[in-house]
């Protein structure tokens, strides 16, 4: 193993154990209780581990479908064990696909009013 | 910081790469809201994993959330992910 991909490594994990200590904490003060900090670590590499069964089952959904590029649809898939996360996931995915839908209508209706201004100005 | 408290999470980047060390296979690739969507996946779990904690922890009248409470909770999460 090179040394490279293993700081690359260690640095994923200190990314997701940062992401996770914020996580906790806002979690603990809802609670009025306190985590220690084993116990967030504890969770932060649960968390990357878990990622890393992720990873590997999204690749064989993509790949099953005869696709190298995982799409929506395979995350879908992923959250399926659980009836309440496979709707939040459902609906999550159906609200950005409703946000680029509008960012894309703006974007060309701002272009065609910028193509009138500058046939006005011709 | 006075950063937005809903806004906390996971970067989509940091989602990208974590899952793309991964691959077995390097062509296979991401897309953008897939890992947007992965992005919530992953905030999904570490908040369930501390809520379910701290209920343990309350459960055992613990002003602290310790590694043990963890413990007691982590066969049903992985279970239900």
């Amino acid at each position: 193993m090179s040394t490279e991909s293993e700081e690359m490594q260690q640095r994923l994990k200190a990314a997701v154990h940062f992401t996770a200590g914020r996580l906790c904490q806002k979690v603990g003060e809802e609670h009025r209780r306190s985590f220690s900090r084993q116990v967030i670590a504890a969770i932060a590499e649960t968390a990357f581990r878990q990622s890393d069964i992720f990873a590997r089952d999204l690749e064989a959904f993509a790949r099953h479908a005869k696709r190298s590029t995982v799409s929506p649809d395979d995350v879908k898939l992923l959250a399926r064990r659980s009836t309440a996360l496979s709707i939040y996931i459902q609906n999550k995915s159906e609200e950005l696909n409703q946000e680029q839908k509008n960012l894309k209508k703006k974007n060309t209706g701002k272009r065609k009013s910028r193509d009138t201004e500058d046939e006005s100005r011709e | 910081m006075a950063e937005r408290e809903a806004d906390i999470g996971f970067k989509k980047e940091l989602v990208k790469k974590l899952l793309s060390s991964s691959f077995r296979d390097d062509d296979t690739k991401i897309g953008e809201n897939a890992a947007r969507l992965m992005a919530e996946m992953l905030k999904i779990f570490v908040q369930e994993a501390a809520e379910r904690s701290q209920k343990q922890a309350d459960s055992e009248g613990c002003d602290q959330v310790d590694i043990e409470h963890f413990e007691k909770i982590l066969p049903q999460l992985l279970l239900d992910f």
